[in-house]
């Protein structure tokens, strides 16, 4: 049992801000994580919650409990870090019992239970090598074992998986899942990496500068975006997001024009349309663009349109061929089109 | 292929040839030395260089029984490892403090403690006699571990600090999220993973004292404190003139032991002695 709720949370170091106001309420069991770009506080709030760093402002709770005064080895959650941190000077049989050590659980148990931990990540047959013995892959595995070991109140995983070639990745991801949904330990898991964040999560709490922009499953932030930051942080290309004019409640912009629109609204706006939600036409459409760039990638074809100034990424039948600077028609779902207020980067709805 | 296989090994000849005359060169000195020191005294001083001199033991005899060498050599010893051992003790947690806990004048202490070697030792050598003296201390080895310790603490530390500095912050944080105390921090992650700089520092504090040679003087004065390098001195004294043969062999003896010990961590000591200056 772990529900962890962070409440007004801010840090700062002098006049440097590392997180400036973070409520989150995370529950029992939960998957949660933390997406944002690089600098934006991610590390810095898990921080806190492990009890590494201490909040200038604001309270960590856990179970209804403030651990703000709680010390980090007192706080029963386990971390998983970037760079792995396995102790160099111990075998894996002894980095994955160290905890255990710590804890002084009974040595009869601690032969049991790292065995049983290696054996979940599949790494019963290197217990007796020396981190430096071991590939990335493996390394990362064991840095899991060790934090599964002692079954904490809490995973906290800081970017487990960002230092593994692509194939590798995606394998430790389903793994992580895996283990998370068998273990029911509450997670948060800290990513920048957005394919990661809507595979994994059972929240996505995306953050910007210190700030948490929305927070939401996979599907409402990407069927539901809050703000422009949002709209264009997830989604592989991002949602295009053009800038135009409203009136008559028709927006127009450099080869856009959409008329009926579903919001009133007078004035500059911003429409946000996925590269999905795009449909190359025969002719009419909304957008009329020249092609500037083909890009086939076997199950479909990013092509990239050039109206005005601005490039706009539309995903095409995977057939689809063209020349450079062929003029093109797009129609738009109307169903899926979203737009913003230029001046706050909010959703108008 | 072939003649770039000549020429190859071509530049390995030279190669040996430059780093080989490098070499003789640096060991001349040495191989001189032992060339005195196993030799007659009648074979030393003479109007034409004799470079191939008769073997002789005459010396080596000498200093074992007409002078205690056997004390010397275990007052150097004593005195060395115990200074060696007081400032592992001190310099570890002094180092661990000042690599990873920020507090007010942090830099300030550890340039204190680096500028303790920028003075002339001969400033406080009036100073330090008269403090040993009123603590009883003159004359014995406690003395010469103590004065050592304190002439090396500041580079044991610096050199344990650097190597400190390298060790990632989040192999700490991992120690204390799994339930480890600042001291078994230290104790199982810190010193194991500093290992080599703990060696290499222990190892230049060894050479540094070995070689010291004002304080000694200053504090023995029977054989109850001489030490190899003040001993050394003493062969020049008295009605038999100056000893050269005996002189150079003493000075053999007590480089070897030093010798065997850089070669084995040369590896470490050129980064050791390099580190401080370019991390700050
Ligand atoms: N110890 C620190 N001292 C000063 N600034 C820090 C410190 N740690 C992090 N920061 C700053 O706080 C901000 C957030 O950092 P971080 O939480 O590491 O971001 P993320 O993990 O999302 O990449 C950054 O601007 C970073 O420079
Ligand atoms: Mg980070």
């Amino acid at each position: 049992m772990a529900r962890i709720e962070l409440t007004g949370i801010q840090k700062r170091w002098g006049n440097v801000w590392g997180v400036r106001d973070v409520n989150i309420d995370i529950a029992d069991q939960e998957l949660i994580v933390f997406l944002g770009p690089s600098g934006c506080g991610k590390t810095t709030t898990m921080r806190m919650i492990a009890g590494l760093e201490d909040p200038t402002e604001g309270q960590v709770i856990m179970d209804g409990e403030v651990m703000n005064d709680i010390d980090a080895r007192d706080r029963d959650v386990a971390m998983v870090f970037q760079g792995y941190a396995l102790y160099p000077n111990m075998t894996i049989y002894e980095n994955i019992r160290f905890p255990l050590r710590m804890r002084s659980v009974p040595r009869s148990e601690q032969d049991r239970l790292v065995r049983e931990a290696a054996d979940m990540v599949e790494l019963g047959d290197l217990l007796d090598r020396k981190p430096s013995a071991l590939s990335g892959g493996q390394r990362q595995r064991a840095a899991l074992a060790r934090a599964i070991v002692r079954q904490p109140q809490m995973f906290l995983m800081d970017e487990p998986l960002s230092n593994l070639d692509a194939k590798l990745r995606q394998a430790m991801r389903v793994q992580i899942k895996h283990l998370q949904r068998q273990l029911k330990i509450t997670t948060v898991y800290v990513t920048h990496d957005q394919i990661e964040a809507m595979t994994l999560a059972d929240r996505i709490v995306i953050m910007e500068g210190g700030l948490i922009q929305q927070i939401g499953t996979p599907d409402q932030i990407y069927s539901d975006p809050a703000n422009t930051f949002v709209a264009g942080f997830i989604g592989a290309p991002p949602m295009n997001l053009i800038e135009g004019q409203v009136k008559d409640n028709r927006f127009q912009s450099a080869g856009v024009t959409l008329p009926d629109l579903p919001i009133s609204w007078d004035g500059p706006v911003t429409l946000g349309v996925r590269p999905e939600d795009c449909r190359v036409a025969a002719d009419g459409g909304h957008l009329i663009g020249q092609v500037y760039g083909v890009e086939p990638t076997g199950d479909m074809t990013y092509l990239t349109l050039k109206a005005g100034d601005r490039l706009i990424e539309v995903k095409a039948d995977r057939d689809y061929r063209s020349d450079l600077d062929v003029t093109c028609h797009v129609t738009f779902d109307p169903q899926r089109l979203y737009f913003f207020d230029p001046k706050t980067g909010q959703r108008i709805r | 292929m072939a003649s770039q296989r000549r020429k190859r090994g071509q530049n390995r000849v030279v190669r040996y040839l430059i780093l080989g005359s490098w070499a003789l060169f640096c060991l001349v000195p040495v191989i001189w030395f032992l060339s005195i020191g196993l030799r007659p005294r009648t074979e030393i001083i003479t109007p034409q260089p004799i470079y191939v001199p008769t073997l002789s033991l005459d010396a080596w005899n000498m200093i074992w029984s007409d002078w205690p060498m056997g004390s010397y050599l275990r007052n150097s010893v004593l005195a060395i490892v115990g200074s060696v051992a007081i400032d592992l003790v001190l310099a570890i947690p002094a180092a661990y403090s000042l690599s990873r806990y920020t507090y007010r004048g942090r830099e300030d202490i550890g340039f204190y403690i680096l500028s303790t070697r920028m003075m002339a030792p001969a400033i406080v050598a009036i100073p330090i006699f008269f403090l040993f003296r009123n603590m009883g201390l003159l004359d014995t080895i406690w003395a010469l571990m103590l004065i050592y310790a304190a002439i090396n603490l500041s580079v044991v530390t610096w050199i344990i600090r650097s190597y400190m500095m390298d060790i990632p912050q989040e192999l700490e944080d991992a120690a204390r999220t799994d339930g480890a105390s600042d001291l078994r921090i230290l104790w199982e992650i810190i010193i194991p993973a500093v290992l080599p700089g703990i060696i290499t520092a222990a190892v230049i504090a060894m050479i540094f004292a070995i070689n010291e040679f004002l304080f000694t003087l200053l504090i023995a004065s029977t054989k109850n404190a001489y030490t190899m390098s003040v001993a050394l001195a003493n062969f020049t004294g008295g009605s038999d003139g100056v000893i050269y043969n005996a002189i150079a062999l003493v000075a053999f003896l007590a480089f070897v032991p030093i010798f065997v010990v850089v070669v084995a961590i040369q590896k470490h000591l050129s980064r050791g002695l390099t580190m401080g200056a370019v991390k700050g």
